[in-house]
């Protein structure tokens, strides 16, 4: 049984923030993270962020994985990072424990930050478990991690964001995209992506979806069709694409398991995209000493991650007596900076989720 | 949701299930079966549903015996084609104390004179049996082939829907808040779903019989338990019988798609209704069975939960008729292995409900024995 002051579950955006500003106050932090490196889908995102500067903005994901991760060398608190380091157990008597690197651990943490991000939704069509059906976090990590092409010819399903970007990223690798497919009446994600990836002759079907996909073992043709205003099928829409990548981004689910297990008090929110912890303005849930940050608590961009991270960091170091004269600041700043990330008309629905959550907006 | 019904059954775990199938199969009408979650959310989706006939009192070989034959004919039984997966691998039970190797030799005369077919064995024939026991391990073995173990989820399954097709009732995500009484007299039960007026009322509600009894202020002397269980990932078949050992501490089987289950005791586990797991166990129940199985330490753990078992003092049922209230049953305290007593359960209650009398005399497992010093010897051999 390992004592640590502080414990923090995943090391993408909102746990490497969490640890620096935990550590910069003087917190000896332990981070483990189920990866075998730092920065959690950071470091499968190619593209360069939007936002702001303290965000930031312009520069592309591996890289501000990397930032995240050196800056938390020689600050006053010790970070040590474990990898290939799962956390499987959180127990009543607030013992949590790990496979890490193949070993069975207990830690006793005294505050613990969950960080843990998300899963990927899956869709219900039949012939989705054919190889050939991938996550679009899956393209992702096979593109721009290992550098492996998924296929030749692929069938999109999902117009938000992830969608639309992986579709670019594959148009980029030299894959072709036969359409991308929204059951939706409008392209869920940014106009400027969606235009990108039009110009580029990719067709984005509004109000359609994939009903079937095909072919011999593995994925080589998909039906789709036209959805009427009940969403259901309309007879004589069906289109035959012949494609051997179906790849399904329709959103995400926080990946809340350990918090269920800690026995947080947790609540449906549709637009938080599912179960999530409730929460107060420092990010800590309904037992004491435990936080949350970054998708985990809701999801959203990486952006709003590494805010919540950073909260969270804060508020878990004044919980164990860690605090500097700039702390209060930094943390009114941070709650400044979730309230302009969330304040565009888009963002209506993670407003009135965050306040569901007993979040600050 | 209704508003009357002939017979109100508390509890929609295997217990339940059979005794509404049983009063249904024997005529009687109109029966709601009454679940807080979804069926078999408790002991009964949770336990390691094994099914043996080696035991060390009469009464429990003749009861389990009953519920063996019938889980055999189940098919049959219940006229649908849910395969309940009862694979018949046999128990190899091990002893570890010389004690216990007595015991064991006086139980398997025991079941040998009741019909059963058990074996006394030496360890190296144990051996054989189960080439990845540490046969160091052990003084001697009983066996029985014809016990092993069968799915809950399907068994709940076959037993709900056999109910169904006899016109019994079912409300799941229905909890049960009071029992109403005229006076003295039994008028119904409470739900939060509305009232359903019943001349009859049975609890079986497992893990939580007594909160069901205090409702209808009626004496129950059981209380819960947490037991806990753990899994492995699926491997190879490695493993026919359900392994189980008393001093030893342990239940352990491979189920058919290859995982191994098991479970172990101990006396510290929380008495207040609790479901949550401990690491404790996860360490203590690794060593056991590492121990004894030294190769399934290469294994990894999947997951771990827990449920209750509902106990009373010799580690014997109840099925009783409240003595304090005419019309509500008692079918509870089955101290860890209701599941597998379901058959016999759902028969020697119906058979009480109805006035009639049973294939096996239950009436030693009375309610009242607990207060007139009537206990029931204490049956030794469980886990």
């Amino acid at each position: 049984m390992i004592s640590i002051p502080l414990l923090i579950v995943g090391a993408g955006p909102a746990g490497l923030c969490a640890a620096y500003r935990a550590a910069e106050v003087g917190v000896d932090v332990l981070i483990l993270d189920r990866a075998q490196k730092p920065g959690g889908q950071l470091v499968k995102q190619t593209h360069k962020f939007f936002g702001s500067e303290k965000q930031f903005a312009s520069t592309r994901g591996i890289e501000i994985a990397d930032i995240l991760f050196k800056r938390l060398e020689d600050l006053p608190g010790r970070v040590e990072l474990l990898t290939d380091a799962t956390v499987i157990g959180f127990y009543e008597d607030g013992v949590v424990t790990a496979e890490v690197q193949g070993k069975f651990m207990k830690y006793r943490p005294e505050a613990c930050i969950v960080a843990t991000g998300a899963s990927e939704k899956t869709l219900a069509f039949t012939g989705n478990d054919l190889p050939g059906v991938y996550g679009a976090g899956a393209v992702q990590t096979l593109m721009n991690e290992y550098g492996v092409r998924p296929g030749n010819r692929v069938l999109m399903i999902g117009a938000g964001n992830i969608g639309l970007i992986v579709s670019y990223q594959l148009l980029q690798a030299g894959v072709q995209v036969a359409a991308i497919l929204d059951a939706a009446d409008e392209i869920g994600g940014y106009l400027v992506h969606a235009s990108k990836i039009r110009r580029a002759g990719v067709p984005i079907l509004t109000r359609h979806t994939v009903g079937l996909a095909y072919g011999d073992e593995k994925v080589e043709h998909a039906i789709i069709h036209a959805l009427d205003d009940e969403w259901n099928k309309i007879p004589g829409s069906e289109q035959q694409l012949d494609v051997d990548v179906i790849c399904v981004a329709v959103g995400l689910s926080p990946l809340a398991d350990l918090l269920w297990q800690a026995a947080v008090d947790m609540k449906y929110i549709g637009a938080l995209g599912g179960y999530v912890p409730l929460r107060n303005s420092d990010m800590m849930t309904s037992v004491a000493g435990l936080y949350i940050a970054g998708d985990v608590a809701g999801i959203e961009e990486a952006s709003s991650a590494m805010v919540e991270g950073e909260i969270a960091g804060i508020s878990a170091a004044g919980r164990l007596g860690f605090s500097s004269e700039e702390s209060h600041l930094l943390k009114k700043d941070c709650l400044q900076q979730l309230r302009q990330l969330r304040a565009g008309p888009g963002s209506e629905k993670i407003r009135t989720g965050m306040a569901l959550a007993g979040a600050y907006v | 949701m209704q508003k009357t019904a002939d017979v109100a059954i508390i509890g929609g775990g295997i217990s339940g299930l059979s005794i509404a199938f049983n009063l249904a199969q024997a005529g009687v009408k109109n029966i709601v079966v009454l679940e807080k979650n979804f069926l078999g959310n408790g002991a009964t989706g949770r336990c390691g549903a094994g099914i043996r006939m080696q035991w060390g009192t009469e009464l429990n070989c003749l009861l389990s015996k009953y519920s063996c034959e019938f889980f055999e004919q189940a098919q049959e039984l219940f006229h649908n084609n849910i395969d309940i997966e009862f694979e018949q691998g046999g128990y190899l039970i091990g002893a570890g104390t010389d004690e216990e190797v007595e015991q064991f030799k006086r139980n398997v005369k025991l079941q040998n004179d009741l019909g059963i077919e058990s074996v006394f064995l030496s360890p190296e024939e144990a051996g054989e049996i189960m080439p990845h026991l540490d046969i160091t391990k052990i003084k001697a073995a009983t066996f029985c082939h014809r016990d092993g173990h069968l799915n809950p989820f399907r068994t709940t399954e076959a037993y709900s829907e056999a109910a169904r097709s006899l016109g019994v009732s079912i409300y799941e995500y229905t909890e049960v808040q009071d029992i109403l009484l005229d006076g003295d007299k039994l008028k119904g039960v409470r739900t939060d779903k509305g009232d359903i007026s019943a001349p009859l009322v049975v609890n079986a509600a497992g893990g939580y019989s007594k909160l069901i009894a205090d409702m209808a202020g009626v004496d129950l002397p059981v209380y819960s338990q947490r037991h806990q269980i753990m899994v492995t990932e699926p491997v190879e078949a490695m493993q026919d019988p359900m392994f189980m050992g008393f001093s030893l501490n342990i239940y352990i089987q491979q189920v058919p798609h290859g995982s191994f289950i098991m479970g172990r005791s101990d006396d510290s586990e929380p008495t207040d209704l609790r479901l949550t797991s401990s690491w404790q166990f996860l360490e203590k129940m690794s060593e056991t069975c590492t121990t004894l199985m030294p190769r399934l330490g290469q294994l990894k753990v999947v997951r771990q939960w827990a449920g209750l078992y509902n106990m009373t003092a010799d580690a014997q049922p109840i099925y009783d008729e409240a003595p304090e209230l005419p019309g509500f049953y008692h079918a509870a305290g089955f101290s860890g292995h209701g599941f597998m007593l379901a058959p016999v359960t759902g028969h020697v209650m119906s058979r009480k409900i109805m006035g009639e009398k049973a294939d096996i005399d239950v009436s030693c497992l009375n309610v009242s024995r607990f207060k007139d010093g009537g206990l029931l010897p204490t049956e030794s051999s469980v886990v």
